[in-house]
């Protein structure tokens, strides 16, 4: 994190910002150019290691990447759904080793076996049509079951001018201090991870004088296993515009950015229409209705990172940064992207918004719990005999998602992981215990999280889905605070040795290692990493015990 | 704000990082850290610092990094619990799994904060097995003075913070993430490929000896430490020298000091082995037969002073003359004008601020009355405008010049550099007004018709405490705008846009180099730099101010001290009675009542051939003074050339008599710096060879010519001149601490960081208005030699180089280039590196060609720190009107391609 960066980034501006410069360097052969990133550095006054060290940073940047043409989903849920093999041997038939790389979940979970060819994301039967895919222009949108208890946020979106009605009223009106009391009521808490109340942070935001602040929707939707926040930007695209806008509005803002997963193209293109959509209602730009309020998107599309979801590191992104997490204080609504106030908030958080500004903020609240206000979506793999994306109001039994909305396991189901790869190892048994809240998951040891659901079959051995965690903590960790750079590494070493060569591991040195990650990382990455595997210790410690020694 | 710590309660500051707090109160390192550094902004990478934290007494505590986690109203801190101590063992564990154990073979052994840290956690083993590492990273050598031998690196990044936060040169970032991140230089390239400026920041930050210097700053030896300030400019940095016995092993920069607070640039930290250079002069000679014989100083003395005294009775004392040097100490230059006038009996002293900054002191004071800086360098912090004009000081005042760096890069800041070259502080600011070199004057009363038209007069400020607004007013007024604008080549438009927002900005300050003062017209526009002040009300307080950056280390001092032929020490006017009787009693001698020559005088006066003896201390005339071949021909025309050195510069091989001085090295005494900071320079080394400190050799003369004069000793020095120094009333050498005083400074001691805050010395600020005028050069010259030269100086090389040039600096810039523009360029057919002969009316020089566009067409510019190009032998001797300072920046000249046949021998 530079403050001076930052700066001189912002003197560019965000239209086209050091980032999205950066990002086309490698446009031509998957590698950024150094030519290219020498002449960034020279214009924008950085010096060439801040452009370099910031394109090595990203999968789709990196010297590694450079030739990449077709890419195997290597996530948690087509790992343990076990296509991956057949994926790679398909591939394989049209292009040599060194052209397929991977890329960590491509959000096609319900049906997996995905993979990636040209900009365009495939899965489940697509596999048999390689040659038809290759060279082929169109997007390719998957269809999945949608299903809901409490239609809110799968509402259909319906006749664009009458769904953004409490948007114009607010517009209109100006009445920002009951919409913000209406947010500040209706109990909303962040949906991304940490579950921070929205209306808090949008008051400290507005609170803040600056003449320039940002909202920034965070699409960077990184857990494997999850989708929703896909589903929403493709199927629901004006909820999280109206969603910003309200936001953006209420705090003062006058830039929403997307930042959207690379793993994401087709999100990027419906979002990008709907905004153009927008346009045509007059509804964006400067003087919006004569009301003096200006507002403009911007979508980023990101180059592969899972720890750009964590919010700093978007900010830093965004600002062509190395995406490195940021120490806080200052908290983003403070000092956020280019050091000015901004508030980030997750897709469905942001989606949410439109409904409470139409009914009202107790309206929102009389549903789910005490603490956990609204509906929750779910995202199922393909372990369900229904994939797909379900919507629950807070505090429905986690046997009614699995069973009844679900429709059950497919197979014979050993644990799930919730939450994504920070969130709990969920063992079959304790499903009875559960319901869909953030009280509920923390009580019982586990998080709530953004709630996908990756199932971990009777098969599937315990010790190499927790390598396979610690491996994609290491992979994805930033590198930035010494316990996780290290620890992540040293982690998935010592399971790495105890399944491929015997070598036990020192009980001792690994619960050390847990709680040096726990207490010492700066941030949720390696931070959390330690709660899955806690979870296995606890709940799997037949099955992993003959791999550790007590010293 | 009450918070605990161990259950003890004390008191806390709003805003405190818990770390702040904990070593305020159990004192420092309470805490360990390995990330966190005195200059840097707390970055939470190490998570050594951890401590565990409650919100009430006896509730669950919780881990958080001490660094970056402010204390909070009643919470309970507990920095060393067994959990604590725990966690730092574990990540200390983490680390050593990629850190090469080969401590006692490491540079920095038993000055390393990872094993300190290590130490203190007790980790004794490391369980983990052997994995992956990056303990195979090749050591880079490449560069002069720069290592790194990265196997070491804990990846702390304190070197890229220090890179950027300090010096903002963005040379070193990360690369890869996670566990594979890790330091590049550039683009992944050495030290010696990337834009590394050696300021050796980030070898101070390092904790381990990852990024470190040849001369292993960071090691531990037998060594003492002596704390002193730089030779080279006027920002007067701090340093802390390391010596063994005889030798120096290296420099850092003290956190503690005001002026550099733990930083320097790399002329400071590194360019300091010209002290033992082979061919620095080690005894005293004399020229017999027409070569230079080693003598014994005796045998020196006798022949300066029997020949000096024989020209006085013959020809009188205005037959002699002295040049006193800006590079010596306040106590030297005090002890040579009084030996040329009260031992000698002439006025005829002169130092180099006659071909720098005479301009800004006579200018500030017909404006001000003082002819000093009216602000501190510390007033950075607290400006919102900063205007540069005509200087470049990321390269002549290195370490102001990257505060000033970092001021430009915040968008909220205003920044303005007026400057015909796209400098690098040009490159970043808000505003670059990139006149024709000569046309300040006509630029600033652009700037100052647009804030008078613009209604941004500070009107109060004006009627109280000003004189002489109305005249001015009217005069700037009717200046012919659209003439200005043609002259100077500047847009109105941007001129006016600056000027708003100069005159806009809460708080305003200037800075101003030899850009402004190295012109025909340079006091003049010294004074238009204090009418903007003045009209803008930005005078007297904090974060404003007119700022001369001052060229040499002491060249403020040396002014300070009388060396200027028209006043004494002091200031006092030497043909003022009062003050005659003053100075008369003083000294106890009777004194010369007219005013004395000027540097460009005494040379005149050599070719008509008055001047019969003259003695230069510490200053390459031939080298830097303009019209080479004038000066080399005056002091052929002298019969008593004096040269008193470290080097056998090219003025020294003009010498009769050569008098091997000491290095700053080598001598104690003070200098004082471009915001009048007195700061002590403390002895390191006896001096070299035979040599002496130039303040003894000057007091042994003033002995054997006569007048009684104790030997040279800093205490008794300034004890003398605080008697006769009005503003030095209250400087001892034993108050002024690590950090010194500026002056004025009272009999109390109490310095003075702002002038001008109630009344000037001179009663009101004077308002004189000047309309611009052509520089004669332009005038008789243009047509014939149609690009106008313009000269200035690299960051590696100190002037006439005789000291950098015989350090490491010289090969990382190994030659003076010549800017010139690609349109000139291909008009002439002139490639990158090609030789081109520069011509004007008096010669020709040979220069290597950079191509660039950070110049204009039409004008180039060159540096003059090497010896065989010899630059000066086409600059002219049009001088500025009132100080006759040079007008180095505006030399007419033709130019073509040429075969690099017109070097000087050396
Ligand atoms: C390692 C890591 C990854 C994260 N990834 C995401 C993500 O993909 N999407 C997201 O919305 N939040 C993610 N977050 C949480 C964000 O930092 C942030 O809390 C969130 O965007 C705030 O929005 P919310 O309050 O609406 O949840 C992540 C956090 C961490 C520590
Ligand atoms: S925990 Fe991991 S991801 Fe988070 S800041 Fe530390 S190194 Fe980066
Ligand atoms: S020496 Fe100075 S410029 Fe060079 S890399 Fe280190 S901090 Fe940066
Ligand atoms: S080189 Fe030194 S300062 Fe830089 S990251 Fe490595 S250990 Fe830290
Ligand atoms: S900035 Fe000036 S005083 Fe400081 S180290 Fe460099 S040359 Fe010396
Ligand atoms: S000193 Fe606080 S994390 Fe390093």
């Amino acid at each position: 994190m530079s403050k001076n960066l930052s700066e001189l980034s912002l003197r560019q501006g965000i239209i086209d910002g050091l980032f999205e410069r950066i990002s086309r360097t490698a446009v031509e052969t998957g590698r950024a150019d150094p030519k290219l990133l020498q002449q960034l550095a020279d214009d924008f006054l950085i010096g060439s290691a801040s452009t370099y060290g910031a394109a090595s940073f990203y999968d789709f940047m990196k010297a590694e990447n450079q030739g990449k043409k077709a890419y195997v989903c290597n996530g948690s849920a087509c790992l343990c759904a076990g296509t991956q093999k057949a994926v790679h041997k398909a591939l394989s038939r049209h292009f040599d080793s060194t052209q397929i790389g991977h890329m960590t979940c491509l959000g096609r979970c319900h049906e997996n076996a995905a993979f990636h060819i040209d900009g365009k994301n495939y899965s489940g039967s697509d596999l048999t049509d390689i040659e038809k895919i290759i060279g082929q222009s169109q997007k390719n949108r998957d269809s999945y079951s949608v299903k809901a208890n409490v239609e809110l946020l799968t509402q259909e979106i319906g006749d664009l001018k009458s769904f953004y009605e409490p948007l114009i009223r607010l517009i209109d009106s100006k009445n920002l201090d009951k919409a913000l009391e209406d947010i500040k009521s209706s109990g909303l808490r962040g949906r991304g991870g940490a579950g921070f109340p929205i209306g808090l942070k949008l008051q400290i935001c507005r609170d803040v004088a600056a003449d320039l602040k940002f909202i920034i929707c965070n699409a960077d939707e990184g857990d494997p296993g999850a989708y929703s926040d896909r589903y929403l930007l493709e199927e629901r695209s004006h909820a999280v515009l109206q969603g910003m806008m309200i936001a953006g509005i209420l705090v003062g803002a006058s830039w929403g950015i997307l930042y959207i997963r690379a793993e994401y193209p087709e999100s990027v293109d419906q979002v990008q229409k709907a905004i153009e959509e927008l346009q045509n209602l007059d509804l964006l730009g400067a003087d919006i209705r004569g009301s003096g309020i200006n507002f403009g998107f911007k979508i980023i599309k990101a180059q592969g990172a899972y720890i750009c979801g964590e919010e700093t590191a978007l900010i830093n992104s965004i600002e062509g940064q190395r995406p490195e997490v940021r120490t806080r204080p200052p908290y983003p609504t403070v000092e956020g992207l280019f050091n000015k106030p901004t508030v980030v908030n997750n897709v469905e958080t942001l989606a949410s918004l439109h409904y409470i500004l139409k009914n009202g903020g107790e309206s929102y609240r009389s549903l789910g719990t005490e603490k956990s206000s609204g509906t929750k979506l779910i995202s199922l793999d393909s372990f369900f005999n229904v994939p797909g994306i379900v919507e629950v109001e807070m505090g429905t039994p986690l046997r009614t998602v699995i069973d009844e909305m679900g429709g059950g396991f497919r197979t014979a189901v050993k644990a799930m992981q919730i939450g994504g790869p920070l969130g709990g190892i969920v063992p079959v048994d304790k499903i009875d215990e559960l319901t869909v809240d953030f009280e509920s998951f923390a009580r019982n040891g586990f998080l709530l999280g953004h709630a996908s659901i990756v199932c971990i079959p009777e098969g599937f051995e315990m010790i190499k889905y927790l390598e396979h965690l610690f491996d994609f903590a290491q992979y994805e960790s930033c590198g930035k605070c010494f316990p996780c750079r290290l620890g992540t590494k040293r982690g998935q070493e010592l399971l790495e040795g105890a399944i491929v060569r015997g070598q036990k591991i020192d009980k001792q040195l690994f619960v050390d290692l847990l709680d040096t990650l726990e207490q010492g990382s700066l941030c949720a990455h390696g931070g959390g990493i330690p709660l899955p595997v806690k979870n296995a210790l606890r709940y799997f410690s037949k099955e992993l015990e003959p791999y550790f020694i007590h010293n | 704000m009450r918070a605990y710590i161990n259950d003890i309660a004390y008191r806390a500051e709003q805003g405190e990082s818990i770390l702040s707090f904990c070593n305020r109160i159990l004192g420092k390192k309470s805490i360990p850290t390995l990330c966190d550094a005195p200059n840097l902004e707390a970055f939470g990478s190490c998570r050594i610092c951890s401590v565990d934290v409650a919100l009430e007494k006896g509730a669950k505590t919780k881990t958080m990094a001490s660094c970056h986690s402010m204390v909070t109203e009643g919470m309970y801190i507990y920095p060393n619990s067994t959990n604590i101590r725990r966690l730092r063992k574990n990540i200390i564990e983490l680390v050593l799994t990629d850190h090469p154990l080969d401590c006692l073979t490491c540079e920095v052994n038993g000055n390393c904060e990872l094993q300190d840290v290590a130490a203190l956690t007790g980790v004794r083993e490391v369980r983990y097995p052997q994995g992956a590492h990056h303990l195979d990273r090749p050591k880079d050598l490449s560069h002069p003075y720069m290592t790194s031998d990265l196997s070491k690196c804990i990846n702390c990044y304190r070197c890229v913070r220090a890179c950027d936060e300090v010096q903002g040169q963005f040379v070193l970032s990360m690369a890869g993430r996670g566990f594979d991140t890790r330091i590049i230089k550039g683009m992944d390239q050495s030290f010696m490929e990337s834009d590394c400026v050696s300021c050796g920041a980030c070898a101070q930050a390092c904790p381990t000896s990852a990024i470190s210097d040849v001369f292993e700053s960071k090691a531990v030896r037998t060594d003492t430490k002596v704390r002193t300030v730089c030779t080279y400019c006027g920002v007067g940095c701090n340093l802390e020298v390391s010596k063994t016995e005889d030798q120096i092993n290296s420099i850092r920069a003290p956190y503690d000091a005001t002026v550099n607070e733990g930083h320097t640039c790399l002329k400071g930290r590194y360019a300091f082995k010209f002290y033992d250079h082979p061919e620095r002069l080690r005894d005293p000679m004399i020229k017999k037969n027409g070569q230079l014989e080693k003598v014994s100083w005796e045998e020196a003395y006798d022949y300066i002073s029997s020949k000096l005294l024989h020209y006085k009775e013959k020809f009188g004392a205005d037959s002699i003359a002295g040049i006193s040097s800006s590079r010596c100490t306040n106590e030297e230059n005090y002890l040579m004008q009084k030996f040329i006038r009260a031992v000698v009996g002439t006025n005829n002293i002169d130092g180099c601020a006659r071909v720098c900054h005479s301009p800004t002191a006579l200018g500030m004071q017909r404006t001000f009355g003082t002819g000093a800086a009216t602000n501190s360098i510390e007033d950075i912090q607290h400006t919102n405008c900063i205007l540069v004009i005509g200087a470049n000081p990321t390269a002549a005042h290195p370490v102001t010049g990257a505060r000033i760096k970092q001021f430009f890069m915040k968008s909220d800041n205003v920044s303005i550099v007026i400057d015909p070259r796209k400098t690098e502080l040009a490159k970043y600011a808000n505003f670059h007004l990139a006149l024709r070199p000569g046309t300040n004057v006509a630029v600033l009363n652009m700037m100052l018709y647009y804030i008078i038209k613009e209604g941004l007069v500070a009107e109060e400020f004006v009627r109280n405490r000003t004189e002489g607004y109305e005249d001015f007013k009217k005069n700037i007024l009717e200046i012919d705008i659209n003439e200005m604008e043609r002259i100077s080549g500047v847009d109105r438009d941007l001129v006016r846009e600056a000027a708003i927002a100069y005159a806009s900005a809460p708080n305003a300050m200037s800075f101003h180099g030899l850009g402004v003062t190295e012109h025909s017209q340079g006091t003049f526009t010294v004074m238009q730099i204090a009418d903007l002040a003045l009209i803008t009300g930005n005078i007297g307080r904090k974060g404003v101010g007119v700022n001369p950056l001052r060229g040499q280390n002491n060249v403020q001092g040396s002014a300070d001290m009388g060396v200027q032929p028209h006043q004494g020490a002091g200031y006092l006017d030497v043909t003022d009675p009062e003050v005659i009787k003053k100075y008369e009693n003083f000294y106890g001698v009777s004194l010369p009542r007219a005013i004395g020559y000027k540097i460009p005088e005494m040379f005149d006066a050599a070719l008509e051939g008055k001047l019969k003896a003259i003695w230069i201390i510490g200053e390459d005339v031939v080298q830097t003074d303009p019209n080479t071949q004038k000066v080399i021909k005056a002091l052929q025309h002298t019969d008593l050339v004096i040269v008193q050195e470290l080097f056998m510069t090219e003025t020294a091989k003009y010498a009769d008599v050569l008098l091997p001085g000491a290095s700053f090295l080598e001598k104690s005494g003070t200098f004082t710096n471009g915001e009048r900071r007195v700061q002590r320079v403390n002895k390191v080394l006896e001096p070299i060879g035979n040599s002496k400190a130039d303040g003894q050799i000057i007091i042994d003369i003033m002995n054997r010519m006569g007048y009684e004069q104790a030997d040279y000793t800093p205490e008794g020095m300034l004890q003398e001149i605080s008697q006769i120094v009005p503003f030095f009333a209250g400087i001892r050498w034993e108050n002024l601490g690590v950090n010194g005083l500026q002056w004025p400074v009272d009999t109390q001691g109490k310095d003075t960081q702002i002038l001008h805050s109630d009344t000037f010395k001179r009663g009101k600020g004077k308002f004189e208005f000047h309309p611009f005028e052509e520089s004669n050069e332009i005038k008789l010259h243009a047509k014939d030699y149609p690009y106008i030269l313009t000269t200035n100086r690299d960051l590696e090389h100190y002037n006439c180089g005789a000291m950098t040039r015989r350090t490491g600096n010289v090969l990382i810039n190994t030659q003076d280039a010549l800017w010139i523009h690609p349109d000139d360029a291909a008009q002439h057919g002139i490639g990158q590196n090609d030789w081109v002969c520069l011509e004007s009316e008096r010669g020709k020089v040979d220069v290597r060609a950079l191509i660039t566009r950070d110049i204009q067409p039409g004008v180039l510019s060159t540096t003059f720190h090497f010896p065989e190009i010899m630059v000066n032998n086409i600059t002219s001797d049009e001088a500025c009107s009132e100080a006759l300072c040079p007008e180095y920046k505006v030399v007419a000249v033709r130019i073509r391609k040429s075969k690099g046949k017109h070097l000087a021998k050396v």
